[in-house]
C-alpha cells in the first residue's frame, strides 16, 4: 500500500509515467492471482469477525440488528450464565477426550492395516465410507441403534439377558454423551486411520531392517523407531481432530437436541439456539467470541507441541 | 511366528474393526426393509422383509427434490472453490505472490468453528437477497471450502517438477496459460480428489443449510432428513430408507473415486 502511494506521488517525466503505469499493471496483475482467496477470506473470516464484534456490543435481534450500544453487557451476562459456561466446559472436555481416543484407536488400526499390506489397502477404501456419510445420516443410523423401543443395542442386550427392560440411552445424561462419542468415533476414526497410514508409510523400510540386524524386537522397533518418526504428524493429526471436534453440532442436533435437559448441549449448539430460536443475536455473538477465545487457548499448547516435534525433526 | 499364522491373527484382529464400521450401514438397510411391527422386536434383520418403506418415504417428503438441491448446490460450489483456490495456490507456491502469510492466514481461518460465521453470513445473505436461495448456499460453500482446497492442492503442486513450467515459460507461455495448459493436466488427479472432497463437504453440510434455507425448493438433503425425524411420523423404516437414498450418491462417488480420494486425503493431511 505504501509502496504504491510512493510510486504514484513521485514526480517524473512522461517516460517515467509509462514505466510507472507498467509497474502498476504488473502489480495489479500479481494481485489478481490471489484476489479470489482474499475475497474468500474477507467473506468467510474478516467480515464475520468484525460483524460479530459489532453485534456483541449492541442490542441486536435476528430481525433488527444494531439497535443501540450496550457495552460489555452481553459478555457479562454470558460469563455469569452457568448453562453457557457448562456448555463450553462440555465442548472442551468432549473435544480433548474424543480426539485422544480416536487418535489412539486410529493409529492402532493404521498399524494393523499397514501390517496387512495389500488387504490393508482394500480395507482402507472400505473404512472410507463412514467419513463420506453425511453427519445427519450418521446421527440417524446411530439413533436407530440406540432407540429404546426396537433399537439394535437394547434388543441385543435383552436377548442376551444383560438387561430385562429397555433403557433410554439418549435420555440418560452420561449415556447420551457416550452415544454421541460413539457416533463421532464411527465417523471420524477412518479419517485418522488414513492420515496415520500415510504417516506410517513415510517411515523407511531400511531403518527397520537395520534395527532388526541390531537385534531389536518388534516392540523396541515400534517404541524407539516408528513412534519418534511419526510423532510430528501424529501431533498435527491430533490438532486437526481437535479443531473438527470443536465444530460438533450435527450429531447433537439429531441424536439428543442438547438433552436431556441441557446435558448434551455443546457450546456450538447453545449459540445456535440462542441466535436461531431465541433471536438474541447480540448475546449469541458475545458467546461466540468467548467460545472462539477458549478454542484458541485450548489448541495453543497442542500447536506448541506440534512445533516442538517439527523442530526436533530438523 | 510363521507369516501365514501372523496373517491369520492380523485378519482376526481386523474383523471386529471392519464389522464395527459396517454395522450402522447394514442396520440402516435392515431397518429400511422392516414393517412397522418388525421394527419393534429389536432384531437385526427383518423377519418379513418388505420394500414398502421406500416408496412411502419418497411420498412422505420431497426426498428427490432435496437430493437434487444437494447435488446442484454441492457440484456448483465445488467448481467455485476450485476456481478460487487453484490460481491462488499456484501463485503462492510458484509465482511467490502473497507469500507465507497468505497460506498461514488461509489455513488458520479454517480453525474457527463455522458457528462463528453463522450469524454474520445470515445477515449478508439477507442484505443481498440470497437468503433461502440455492445460489446463496453455492457462494457460501464455495468460499468456505477454499482453505480446505488450498491445503489439499498444495502438495500436488509442490511435487510437480518445476522444469516443465520453466520450459513452458521459455516457449513464451504466460503464467496463466502455463497453469491452464501445462499444470492442470499434470495435477488433474489432485484437482479431481480436491473437487470430490470439497463437493462431499458441501453435500454433507448441515449447520448453514439449516439456518439459510426454509422452503422445500431450496432445502438440501440433510435439512430435509432432519425435518423428517422431527415430524409426527416417526417411522423408523421410512427414515432409514430416506437416509440411504441420501447416502447413495456419496457412496457411489466413493466407490468409483476411492483411489483419488485416499491419495488426496493422505497427501493433504500429513505434514
Amino acid at each position: 500500500m505504501t509502496a504504491f502511494a510512493v510510486e504514484v506521488l513521485e514526480p517524473a517525466g512522461a517516460a517515467g509515467a509509462a514505466a510507472r503505469s507498467h509497474a502498476l499493471r504488473a502489480r495489479l496483475g500479481r494481485l489478481a492471482w490471489i484476489a479470489p482467496v482474499l475475497v474468500a477470506l474477507v467473506v468467510t473470516t474478516l467480515y464475520p469477525t468484525v460483524f460479530l464484534l459489532a453485534l456483541a456490543f449492541s442490542k441486536s435481534t435476528l430481525g433488527k440488528p444494531f439497535r443501540g450500544f450496550v457495552g460489555i453487557k452481553h459478555f457479562a451476562t454470558a460469563l455469569q450464565d452457568p448453562i453457557f459456561l457448562a456448555a463450553i466446559g462440555r465442548s472442551v472436555a468432549y473435544a480433548l477426550a474424543t480426539s485422544l481416543v480416536q487418535l489412539a484407536l486410529g493409529f492402532l488400526i493404521a498399524l494393523l492395516f499397514t501390517s496387512l499390506l495389500k488387504a490393508g489397502r482394500f480395507l482402507m477404501s472400505l473404512v472410507l465410507l463412514p467419513l463420506m456419510t453425511p453427519p445427519v445420516m450418521v446421527g440417524i443410523a446411530w439413533k436407530l441403534i440406540f432407540a429404546p423401543a426396537g433399537g439394535l443395542l437394547n434388543g441385543t442386550l435383552i436377548t442376551y439377558g444383560v438387561i430385562s427392560e429397555p433403557i433410554s440411552i439418549l435420555g440418560h445424561p452420561t449415556l447420551a454423551w457416550l452415544a454421541i462419542g460413539v457416533a463421532d468415533l464411527w465417523q471420524w476414526t477412518p479419517f485418522i486411520v488414513i492420515l496415520c497410514f500415510a504417516a506410517l508409510s513415510t517411515v523407511p523400510e531400511s531403518v527397520h531392517e537395520a534395527a532388526m540386524v541390531d537385534g531389536a524386537n518388534g516392540w523396541q522397533r515400534f517404541w524407539h523407531i516408528t513412534l519418534p518418526l511419526v510423532a510430528a504428524p501424529l501431533s498435527s493429526i491430533y490438532l486437526l481432530k481437535l479443531i473438527l471436534s470443536f465444530k460438533l453440532f450435527d450429531l447433537v442436533y439429531i441424536l439428543t437436541f442438547g438433552g436431556p435437559g441441557f446435558a448434551t448441549t455443546s457450546a456450538g449448539f447453545a449459540i445456535y439456539r440462542r441466535a436461531i430460536e431465541q433471536f438474541d443475536v447480540g448475546r449469541a455473538a458475545a458467546e461466540t467470541m468467548i467460545y472462539a477465545l477458549v478454542i484458541g487457548l485450548v489448541t495453543l499448547p497442542v500447536v506448541r507441541l506440534h512445533q516442538h516435534f517439527e523442530r526436533r525433526e530438523l | 511366528m510363521k507369516p501365514a499364522a501372523r496373517h491369520l491373527w492380523l485378519g482376526l484382529a481386523a474383523a471386529p474393526v471392519v464389522s464395527f464400521f459396517a454395522l450402522p450401514f447394514l442396520y440402516l438397510i435392515a431397518v429400511s426393509l422392516k414393517t412397522k411391527d418388525d421394527v419393534l422386536n429389536g432384531r437385526f434383520w427383518p423377519t418379513a422383509p418388505t420394500l414398502a418403506n421406500w416408496p412411502a418415504a419418497f411420498e412422505a417428503a420431497n426426498i428427490l427434490g432435496f437430493i437434487l438441491n444437494s447435488v446442484v448446490v454441492s457440484l456448483a460450489s465445488g467448481l467455485v472453490t476450485i476456481a478460487l483456490a487453484l490460481p491462488s495456490a499456484y501463485a503462492v507456491l510458484r509465482l511467490k505472490i502473497g507469500g507465507k502469510w497468505l497460506s498461514d492466514v488461509t489455513l488458520s481461518s479454517y480453525m474457527a468453528p463455522p458457528i462463528v460465521a453463522l450469524i454474520p453470513l445470515f445477515f449478508l445473505l439477507k442484505t443481498t437477497g440470497l437468503l433461502d436461495t440455492r445460489a446463496g448456499l453455492v457462494l457460501i460453500y464455495g468460499f468456505a471450502n477454499v482453505p480446505v482446497a488450498f491445503w489439499l492442492l498444495m502438495p500436488f503442486l509442490r511435487r510437480m517438477p518445476i522444469e516443465i513450467e520453466q520450459a513452458a515459460a521459455m516457449d513464451g507461455a504466460g503464467p496463466f496459460r502455463t497453469l491452464l495448459q501445462i499444470v492442470v493436466p499434470i495435477i488433474a488427479p489432485g484437482i479431481v480428489a480436491t473437487f470430490i472432497i470439497v463437493t462431499v463437504l458441501s453435500y454433507n453440510e448441515f449447520l448453514f443449510a439449516s439456518a439459510f434455507t426454509f422452503s422445500d425448493a431450496t432445502r438440501t438433503l440433510p435439512v430435509g432428513i432432519s425435518l423428517f425425524q422431527g415430524d409426527r411420523l416417526v417411522n423408523f423404516g421410512q427414515m432409514a430408507a430416506a437416509s440411504l437414498a441420501g447416502i447413495a450418491p456419496v457412496y457411489l462417488v466413493a466407490l468409483f473415486m476411492q483411489r483419488y480420494l485416499v491419495s488426496g486425503l493422505a497427501h493433504g493431511g500429513v505434514k
